[in-house]
């Protein structure tokens, strides 16, 4: 039975996840000295793409501004340059003729553990806000190009549920086939992954240590905060010193759980909490008040329908599943109205994976939104798109067909949002990666045994 | 879809208080085929579903259709205007919508689990053997699960209740239907099947330091082998004793015959052995398959196939070998060096060779979503009737039920779904499932907690 991850087994500090810990180190430290705002950690982008397509005469699903019948996609250095039934190209562009198919954002998943190996959860204390997923980023694993077959053009990378405040989260760019870097999400902003309920309890109170309640998992979490604010009100002190010119002032220990602590303090993450249970979000919600620090999402958040108002008001979005439920005691009034319930009290709502096998079609579990509560089309498709492109903090960039954004978009035969629709292209920055009608694997940028 | 099922007469109350009194009076024999029910005090109200789009599966789609069911059968199934509407009869008009037979899951867990993560409330498999056969899943049923409404209000009225898969033998598999006032009710047939597990799973203890036997697939088929002849062995001997005991009951000289001590074990493979009940064969690579056939072959069992995920290499020798197939869920991942949609097309490459095939969902939670499976394989090449039939007709056939369930012919037991569109879409909604008949509740824990919530 699938369920959200549970804890793998953790494995020895390697040398080379050392060296990538200090560089991270040095790199956060140079980041805190300058007091920069930008959560950019994570490599820029890979050389800028040159080239020309026009996706011509499709059933175009704009997701922003509605359906658009035979109409047509100009593509320039792997941007959408103009969408619409009148577009027009240069005879240079490479056309891709998309008549009889439809034409929609490519699927943006929200939630994902794939290519982590397992490696997923660091699961030797309840608060590791300092690992880094990309890390462990195995980013030859084939799930990965399932995943791009099934449409999927984006997804976070997170650390698993076993710990409180987890890790420092990954974007990808579905490019199958390239190298690891080739593959991040340009200048994406980070997340870091909390969690709660169920699994920390289980993960640290089967060893008899705290938490074993979730009394003691948010109080493990409101400590770790207070020895953030402790730390952060040492080093500032320590900075007044030397800026009145205190040259005999000594440097406070460097830590790196701290210093990660005190980042989501100072509001440079994303953050993204696994929490199922009504009173849970509440609870979540009253800690990031305390101690000043915005939620991006919750994820799983199976009982949002209960407190969709307070959930709504608080500006967090939602990573849900269409229809799970029952696989554990929290998830038992999990119901396939959660997710539409939810939108029409004006939760911002993705429908995401937390499954290698489901990532590979999530255009269903949009469906199954339009039939449990009424989705129409539009909303039913931002679920996949344009809202977990918010949640991962790059929606100016992803998730839907408009002008400026990056064409990140997929081709299919069949209605997408039903239980026939095939990826027949997954064009990511203007590139085709996956094209079904190839023999082989159908990748574009793979060779086997590579 | 702004279809709306409309009732033109009101006799909800008179059908549910009719409907009741049956229910007490009229247990379905259990153990054997479901036969028709005890003869009632008064005959039930028949029930007219009118106007809608009828799959029948047997014979081809009725558009503007009537279907009429009486005392728990269908009684007529025709075009508008040449089906009489018996007198009294509740006629339901179901303009736009599309009537098909109740779908059969062919492998869960219902009944068996009710939150997975909560090890008391699991009674999925015995593993503290390998061979297991007198394991019976009636035994752990549990009718009144809160997830057997929530499967049943997607249209699965039937399914096949199997332990987990960890052992060779787990034990035997029940058929039920998803609807009744208890356990006797719901086990329409018990010890229908015998689960065989041959895919690697079931090998005990991967560490040489606390190996126990079989920790191979040798000592998988071997136990497997010593456990049928054992069983053979008993057989041989019951038999013997059984002639001896006639002959003696005969003159009733000497001392009569002592019966051997009863093996329940043992006793458990006879009828596997005799091959009058299938044994479901579950393999997923081809090597596997080809090891668990030959068993198979050996002890004259009769099989019907299961999984097959990565077997693509040999599905010409699967189609020669003349036995029914459950594809399952066809979301198992491939092989890394295989093509993405490799599990994808099994079912219509199956199906292209003359395969008999049947869905699984194998699960107990999300077996509601057992046709978007069929769906799913339809995309991939599955021609749709033949993927309407993989979750009626032939599963019915191959658990030997297909007299009373499968189709919307006269004289079947009248397991009927109302849907506001085709049956395998996911955006598809399901109105109305009668199961005997009966119209049954589409209330569940689910929209119980829906409708406690919505507006707040």
């Amino acid at each position: 039975m699938s369920c959200d991850r549970r804890p793998g087994t953790p494995r020895a500090l390697s040398a080379r996840f050392a060296v990538s810990l200090l560089t991270v180190m040095l790199l956060a430290a140079a980041a805190a000295a300058q007091q920069e705002s930008t959560w950019a950690r994570q490599p820029a982008a890979t050389a800028p793409i040159h080239n020309e397509v026009l996706i011509k005469g499709g059933t175009l699903l704009t997701v922003t501004h509605g359906r658009i019948e035979n109409g047509s996609i100009y593509i320039k250095d792997g941007k959408i340059v103009a969408i619409g039934q009148n577009v027009t190209a240069p005879p240079s562009a490479t056309v891709i003729d998309a008549s009889g198919k439809y034409v929609m954002p490519g699927i943006i998943d929200a939630h994902s553990h794939m290519a982590l190996d397992d490696d997923v959860n660091e699961a030797t204390s309840p608060i590791t806000p300092s690992m880094h997923m990309l890390d462990a980023f195995q980013y030859t694993d084939k799930a990965l190009y399932r995943a791009l077959a099934g449409g999927v053009t984006t997804a976070l990378l997170l650390h698993g549920s076993a710990n409180m405040i987890g890790g420092q989260d990954v974007v990808i760019k579905l490019k199958y086939g390239l190298g690891r870097d080739q593959m991040l999400f340009p200048n994406a902003p980070i997340s870091i992954k909390f969690a709660s309920g169920e699994n920390p309890k289980r993960v640290y109170g089967g060893r008899g240590q705290l938490p074993s309640t979730r009394m003691g998992n948010f109080e493990v979490q409101r400590q770790a905060f207070e020895d953030a604010r402790d730390y952060m009100h040492k080093w500032d002190e320590y900075n007044a010193k030397v800026a009145k010119g205190d040259k005999d002032a000594m440097p406070p220990h460097k830590d790196l759980k701290l210093e990660a602590l005190a980042d989501i303090l100072r509001g440079r993450f994303l953050v993204q909490i696994h929490c199922y249970r009504a009173d849970e979000f509440l609870t979540e919600l009253a800690i990031a008040q305390e101690f000043g620090y915005k939620i991006r999402a919750f994820h799983h958040a199976v009982e949002i329908y209960k407190v969709a108002d307070k959930i709504a008001a608080a500006n967090v979005g939602i990573a849900t599943w269409a229809d799970w439920w029952g696989f554990k005691v929290e998830a038992y009034d999990a119901i396939p109205w959660n997710a539409v319930m939810s939108m029409r009290k004006g939760v911002r709502v993705a429908i995401k994976s937390d499954s290698d096998d489901y990532t590979r079609r999530l255009n269903q579990e949009a469906g199954k939104t339009m039939r449990y509560g009424g989705a129409t089309e539009e909303e039913a498709l931002k679920m996949i798109t344009l809202n977990p492109a918010w949640i991962i903090g790059v929606d100016d960039r992803v998730g839907s067909l408009d002008v400026g954004k990056d064409a990140d978009i997929t081709i299919w035969s069949g209605y997408p949002l039903s239980s026939y629709g095939l990826v027949d292209k997954a064009i990511i920055d203007g590139d085709v990666w996956f094209d079904r009608s190839l023999p082989g694997l159908g990748l574009t940028h793979y060779k086997e045994g590579q | 879809m702004k279809n709306r099922v409309i009732e033109s007469s009101g006799h909800r109350v008179i059908v549910l208080a009719t409907l009741l009194s049956l229910l007490l009076s009229a247990p379905l024999a259990s153990g054997q085929k479901p036969k028709r029910s005890a003869a009632a005090a008064s005959p039930e109200q028949a029930i007219v579903l009118r106007g809608g789009k009828l799959l029948t599966i047997t014979h081809g789609v009725i558009e503007d259709g009537v279907l009429v069911m009486e005392n728990g059968k269908i009684t007529a199934v025709g075009k508008s205007g040449t089906v009489a509407i018996p007198k009294g009869a509740r006629v339901i008009e179901v303009q736009g919508m599309t009537i098909y037979p109740g779908l059969i899951d062919s492998e869960t867990n219902l009944g068996l689990t009710e939150i997975s993560a909560v090890q008391s409330s699991n009674d999925l498999i015995e593993m503290s053997d390998e061979i297991m056969p007198h394991m019976h899943v009636y035994d752990a049923f549990h009718a009144e699960s809160s997830l057997i409404p929530v499967t049943r209000v997607n249209g699965v009225t039937n399914a096949i209740v199997a332990p987990e898969s960890q052992d060779t033998l787990p034990g035997q598999d029940s058929f039920i239907q998803l609807a009744g006032r208890d356990r006797d009710q719901m086990l329409l047939l018990r010890d229908l099947a015998l689960p065989m597990n041959f895919t690697g799973a079931q090998r005990r203890n991967r560490s040489f330091e606390s190996a126990k036997y079989p920790f191979t697939r040798m000592g998988m088929a071997t136990q497997l082998r010593q456990s049928f002849f054992d069983a053979q062995e008993y057989g041989h001997k019951l038999a013997d004793y059984q002639k001896k005991l006639a002959e003696w009951q005969k003159e009733k000289k000497g001392a009569e015959p002592m019966e051997p001590k009863r093996d329940l074990k043992l006793e458990a493979l006879l009828p596997y052995l005799a091959g009058s009940k299938p044994v479901v064969l579950s393999a997923e690579e081809s090597n596997d398959l080809q090891t668990a056939v030959d068993l198979a072959h050996e002890f004259n069992l009769r099989i019907v196939l299961n999984h097959l995920t990565h077997a693509q290499s040999i599905l010409d020798y699967i189609a020669a070998l003349k036995v029914p197939v459950i594809v399952g869920p066809i979301y198992e991942f491939p092989h890394d060096d295989q093509r993405y949609d490799a599990v994808y097309r099994l079912p219509a490459e199956l199906a292209q060779r003359g395969v008999k095939i049947a869905f699984a969902s194998y699960d107990s939670h999300n077996a509601r979503n057992l046709p978007y499976a069929a769906g799913y394989a339809v995309a991939w090449g599955l021609p749709y009737d033949e993927a309407l039939k993989a979750l009626t007709l032939n599963p019915a056939e191959i658990w030997g039920v297909s007299d009373q369930l499968g189709s919307l012919d006269v004289g079947k037991m009248a397991n009927v779904v109302v849907a506001n569109g085709d049956p395998l879409d996911v955006r598809t909604d399901v109105k109305m499932v009668f199961i005997q008949g009966r119209e049954t509740s589409m209330r569940t824990r689910q929209t119980d907690l829906r409708d406690q919530y919505m507006g707040k």
